[in-house]
Order: C-alpha cells, then structure tokens, then sequence
C-alpha cells in the first residue's frame, strides 16, 4: 500500500445545533455516552493504518483540543508521522458549513509539503461510522483516478449533504443538498498529495471556497471516481440528527457495528468508577456510562458519564450528558441536557418527537460530585 | 539523569496469592481482577501516583504475563516521566546462573543495580496484593521526622486475628520495641501492613549483610527487621488507621468485592482527589436491554445486560443473557454468561463463558469459584 497521510477538517458549524455548538465546535460534540464525534473520523483512520493525521481545527477549538491532547489516545503520540494541529482559519467563526475551506488547507500547506505520502486522505469530523478505508484506498490507486470520493445512496433528503453526479463512472457534478435516493457525498475522499497541492496553487483566488464548490466548472476534465460505501453511517448537522443517531445507538445492531473488537473506536481514556444501579432504580433499553449513580426510572435513554439519577426521578427518551445531576421527582422527556446541569426536584422538563427540549450546559450549575 | 529523588519505590508483585485457588491459576496475586474493571496492583500504583511518587520498580515472578502487559510503561497510573516512570524486574541470569527470586529481601537484594541507579534518599517497599488508599508522603514525612532509618506502616487489628500478622510492639514515641512474625501469643494488636520506608544506605547494607547470611530466608518481616531491631537501630511505626486488606483468601476478596454494592462503602472507589486508575481496554458503553431487571447492581465498561441481576458486581465487556439470573455474585471481565444460567453467591472468572441453563453456586456455604478461561457446559451443575 502506497503511504497515505490523513487530513481532518473541523473548522465548520451548522445554525441548526440550537446553541449546542456555541462553545465548542460540531466535532467535539459529546456523543454515545462517552464518545466525542470526531472519535469516529480519528479512529478509522488509525483502524486503516493511517499513522499520519493533521487536524484543521475549529475557531472554537478549546473543547476539541482538551479531547484530543497529544492524540495517545489513538496512538498519535509519535515520533514518525503522529498528530499534526493545523489552525483553521477564521472562515469557520461564522457556521460556514463548508466542510473543506481550500484557505484552511492553504494556509497549512507545510503539512502536505512535509511528507513523502502519496495520498491525502480527507475527510470531515462530524461523520458516525465505522469505515475501513483500506479498500477505498486500494480502489482510488488501482484506478488511477485523481480523486476518490466515498459515496452512498441516501436515505433521507439533507440540505448539508452534496449531491454526486455519475456518468459512466466519473462524476460529473457536485452539489448543495441531497434528496432520497439520490448518490450522497460522505464527506470523505482521497486525492494525490501533488494535485492537492497544485489546487491550493491553482485556485488560490477562490480559497474561501469549498474544494467541491471551487472545481464545479472543472469536473468534466478531471478524472473523479465514487467509492460506495455500503454500511451505517450518519452525518450530524442539526439537533434532530444529533438526537436520533444518538437513539439509534439502543438499536444493538446498529450499536454493534458501530463499536466492535476488530475496529474500536478510540476516545480520551476517563478513569471513572463503574456505574451503580442502587435497588430502587428502574432502567431499560438506555445507556449508561460509568461514574452514573442511579437511583429512579431510566428509559430509551442515553447517560454520559458521572450522571446521577436520584430516587424517584424519571427520564425517557432523552441525552443527560457528563456530570449532570436529575434531583428525586423531576421528569426529562424528550431532551437533550449539555453537561452539569442541575434539574431540581419535581421539575418537568418535556420536549416531543418533533420538537426536542435542549438545555444548554451549565444552565443550572450541578454541584460537582464528591 | 534528572534531579536525584527523595523516595522511589519497590513493588513486590511476585506472589502467586495461592489461597485465591482458580483465580490465581494462570495470573499472578496482583494482576486478579478487582470490583469488575481494577486490578489489585491498582492501588499500590495508584496510591504512588497520589503521592508523588514517580519512580516504581516492579517485582514480578509468578506467572507474569498479564501482569506486565497491565502494567505497561505506567502511564495508565500517570508514570510517564522524563527520568523515572515503572521499571518492570523479572528475576534473572548473571554469569554465575540465575535463581528465582528467593524472599521479599532477596527479591530486593538482587535489584541492588536499580536502588542505586536512581540513588533516591528513601526506598518505599510495598506488597502488590493489597487494597486501600493511603498518602505514602504523610509516611515519609513521619518517617524523617522521627529521625528512623526504617519505618513500618501498622494498623490495629482484632485480637482474635493478631496471629495471622507481623506483630509489634512500640513505645509511647512509637519505636518499635518488638517484632513478631505470626506469633502464636501475640502481645499487641499493632500488626504490619508490609509497607516499608528506609533511607536507603542502610537498606542496601543490610540487604547485603543479609544475603550473604546463609540462615536467613531473606524476608522483610522475618530477618531484615528483627535485624535491625537487635542491632537496635530506631525502627518507627506509622499508625496507618484507613482501610487496609490483604485480600489473601476467596471469602475476604468476595467480601470486599461486595461490600461495594452497599449505600455506603466502608471502602469505595469514588473520591476525585485520590482517584483510582487503571489501565482499562477499550469498550464501549454499558446497554441495559429491555429484558433486564437490575437491582443493585455495579454494572462496568462495555457490559450488554438482558437478564435479572441482583447484588452483584459485573466486569468490563460481559455480556449478561435473557433469562440469566445472577445474584450475589461477581463476574470478572469479559464473560459470557448465556440464556437461563442461575448463578447465586459466586466468582467467575475472566474469558470464560456459562453457557445456556448452567447452575452455579449455592445459598449457603463457601463461595463457587469458577476460574479464568473455563467453559461451563450447557445444563451443567456446579454448587
């Protein structure tokens, strides 16, 4: 195999993550109980031998770079290859949801003048899957092509995701918005390391674009091929995908294609005790982390790590996220509560289907735990 | 090399632990799980790593291999360190042949290359076998108050178990008057919890004096000690009064296991500033299935449950059946416990798989262990 380097970009947001990604950026989200979003994009490349990784960083990029530290975590702290901290520019301050700013590459370019690999795989920080890309990368070097974009077809309609064009196995075009049915961009792709670098030349004019956006009157006269990923995968653009894909992590299927021996997802090591279920509480169908304390009712639900339930608290269909803590006979359902928050005795806290009630972190300040 | 340390410690981690029977088959005493996602060597590490201490010898020798690959380099504990970090020493071969090694003392002796490689003021021996929590810098600040070339960690003890212990007697300031290994009539209840500090110059010529002793076992407790008290040299004793247990048989390693289910432990695992760690695989998080029914349960890392659990304690990455019923029992990590398997008042141990319908343990009398590795054949009984 031909050396690869990977290049992540986190330096994007969406108006649609209802304020949770005031402080910090989509790719640190908190997820699955323990997971951040950017764990998947990290750990499949280090699943696929990728050694090499820059990270183009959010303008917010306090949370991110406290998850990811010197990147031991996915064995990143090394002395060939290792994590690479590339600044984002400050295109990613507005949510510009452009997930690849050729400025932010540019102004990064050591990173890809640095090395010898051949290929730069690329790809976004807000994906949930688990994906080798070793085929990808064995299909994109047998055919030759230029660049390589991993596609599938889509399930549902999403205005963030692009559209892809084939004509007889090469795209034709790219743009804004997929509609069911229709070949989804994933957000992910690799390229010969030398014609990144001749983009970054050739349209620098246009550096405040996206690449896909910058190369529209251009994909006629390059060779562009799809590689079709065919299992579970999930964008996060907005609360409501947030929510669900969270939810789907009850469905053990999913969950386990998600999190397997083979292929694990790595994410920052938290030495936390193992969660108790004290004899009062009642929990079905829900995750719950260690560190949780539990005492009341838990259903269809998802708890990050120290939270504690007391007794006679209810919660269903809901994300408690870390450290937050549900005083006896308050009710959450429906809702997504951002780290330490305190949800006092019998207070009601209901969202819906349609509509899911978001706390934002910190709005009443749990009382660290003991 | 850095700045010269003030205290390094030695970790004795070589002991098989054989009243533990099927738990230490294949591993040694140290490296047996611990309230479902610890391992016993936890502590002592974590205890150096709460008390600055950043330079830790090992001492393995029964059955290491899980034990070193657990330990690793030691960053888990925080051990990574320019000039110090965990040191694993295995016994091994000089020109002159290779021995195991023969006592707590000898163990030492031969690893004289590294006291003196770090050259620290003080060396803290500990045992790896033991849980509790303990600041070894309040011992360290006792023990050069008091002005001792060695000082004891001790703790009371019931009467009734006094025999089971090193045994001593101090005076009004705490100087160790006398010292009794397991004595038949023991004249005190101060019993040695098998933590040391000595300034080092005198240990390593006593280390020496002792290994050429041919009649010496090379024990700590048993010659190094009364050694220097007959030389009268001021032997100090630290009042230890936290929790301490050597969990040496099944009954009290289950006991302290379960004693973490209670509302309040006499010996828990939560306190943020003196954090226990471990060096834990990766799993992801614990699913509690619709078919379950928990009650009072400490549920670890990477657990899938759909069965009834009730007072029990489940390990990193098991995977808890529909209609499995488990009660009063604690499984190891990484087990499987399959469809309708009873299990009331046992152990299972680690990697090992209970399959469909399978009885285990009984109400009344001793703990059921099951050992590490095993398959429990479907429809089989084991009281």
């Amino acid at each position: 195999m031909k050396e690869v380097i990977g290049l992540i970009t986190a330096n994007y947001g969406t108006n649609d993550m209802q304020r949770l990604s005031d402080e910090r950026s989509i790719a640190s989200m908190p997820f699955g109980g323990r997971y951040r979003l950017i764990d998947f994009s990290l750990s499949n490349m280090i699943n696929s031998g990728i050694t090499a990784v820059g990270l183009i960083t959010p303008y917010k990029f306090r949370s991110l770079l406290d998850h990811i530290g010197t990147g031991s975590a996915w064995m990143l702290d090394r002395k060939k290859g290792g994590l690479y901290i590339l600044p984002g520019t400050t295109y990613g301050m507005s949510d510009k949801s452009d997930r690849f700013l050729l400025c932010d590459m540019r102004q990064n370019d050591v990173y890809f003048h640095r090395t010898n690999a051949e290929y730069v795989l690329v790809t976004s920080a807000n994906i949930v899957c688990n994906m080798d890309y070793t085929p990808l990368i064995e299909a994109h070097t047998e055919s030759g092509a230029d660049i390589t974009m991993v596609t599938k077809i889509a399930e549902r309609s999403n205005k963030y995701i692009k559209k892809v064009s084939v004509e007889d196995g090469r795209v034709t075009g790219v743009k804004a918005g997929v509609e069911r049915g229709e070949l989804a961009f994933l957000d992910s792709f690799i390229i010969r390391r030398e014609l990144l670098i001749q983009f970054m030349e050739w349209y620098s004019v246009k550096e405040y674009m996206d690449i896909f956006d910058i190369l529209r009157k251009d994909y006629k006269r390059m060779d562009i091929r799809t590689w079709n990923f065919d299992g579970y995968v999930r964008e996060i653009f907005s609360v409501r995908d947030y929510y669900n894909t969270n939810m789907e992590l009850l469905d053990m299927d999913i969950n386990g294609t998600l999190f397997n021996e083979q292929m694990p997802i790595r994410t920052k090591v938290q030495d936390c005790v193992p969660a108790h279920v004290y004899p009062e509480a009642k929990v079905k169908n829900s995750l719950i982390s260690s560190g949780c304390l539990i005492r009341g009712e838990v259903e269809n639900s998802i708890l990050f790590r120290g939270v504690t339930i007391e007794k006679g608290a209810v919660i269903r269909d809901s994300i408690i996220m870390q450290s937050s803590v549900i005083k006896s006979g308050a009710i959450v359902k429906n809702a997504v509560i951002d780290r330490n928050n305190l949800i006092g005795s019998d207070m009601v806290i209901k969202g819906s289907d349609e509509d899911i009630y978001v706390m934002l972190k910190e709005q009443r300040k749990a009382k660290k735990m003991g | 090399m850095g700045r010269r340390k003030k205290c390094i410690a030695m970790l004795l981690a070589g002991g098989q632990g054989s009243r533990l029977g099927a738990l230490t088959k294949d591993i040694a005493k140290p490296a047996v799980s611990f309230g479902g996602k610890y391992r016993i060597i936890d502590f002592s590490l974590s205890n150096c790593a709460n008390s600055g201490i950043d330079t830790v010898g090992v001492l393995t020798q029964y059955r290491p291999f899980e034990l070193n690959s657990y330990v690793g380099d030691g960053e888990a504990w925080d051990f990574s360190s320019v000039d110090g970090g965990v040191y694993i020493l295995p016994p091994y071969e000089t020109q002159t042949g290779g021995k195991w090694y023969k006592g707590t003392a000898d163990a030492i002796y031969r690893n004289l290359d590294f006291l003196r490689k770090f050259n620290a003021d003080y060396v803290l021996i500990l045992s790896g076998d033991h849980l509790y929590r303990m600041n070894y810098n309040d011992m360290l600040k006792n023990h050069i108050k008091k002005g001792a070339v060695a000082t004891i960690s001790v703790m009371e003890v019931l009467w009734e178990e006094a025999s089971r212990f090193g045994i001593l007697s101090t005076d009004e300031e705490g100087r160790v008057t006398k010292f009794a290994e397991k004595p038949k009539k023991p004249e005190s209840n101060l019993a040695s919890m098998g933590i040391y500090i000595f300034n080092t110059d005198v240990l390593i010529d006593k280390l020496i004096e002792d290994a050429d002793d041919e009649e010496s076992s090379h024990d700590f407790g048993k010659n190094i000690i009364p050694k220097l008290l007959k030389e009268n040299e001021y032997v100090n004793a630290y009042r230890f009064d936290g929790f301490w247990k050597d969990v040496g048989t099944i009954e009290s390693y289950y006991e302290t296991n379960m004693q973490l289910l209670k509302e309040k432990p006499e010996f828990s695992m939560i306190d943020e500033k003196f954090p226990i760690m471990s060096n834990s695989n990766i799993y992801p998080v614990q699913y509690i299935g619709n078919t379950a029914t928990l009650e009072n349960c400490i549920i670890n890392n990477g657990c899938k449950v759909y069965g009834r659990i009730r007072n029990s304690i489940i390990g990193n990455g098991c995977v808890i059946k529909e209609g499995a019923y488990i009660e009063d029992s604690l499984i190891l990590p990484d087990t499987v416990i399959e469809e309708d398997v009873k299990i009331v008042r046992s152990i299972i141990g680690e990697h090992t798989l209970v399959r469909q319908g399978a009885r285990i343990g009984l109400r009344e009398g001793e703990i059921t262990v099951i050992g590490n590795n095993e398959t429990i054949k479907k429809g089989s009984v084991k009281p």
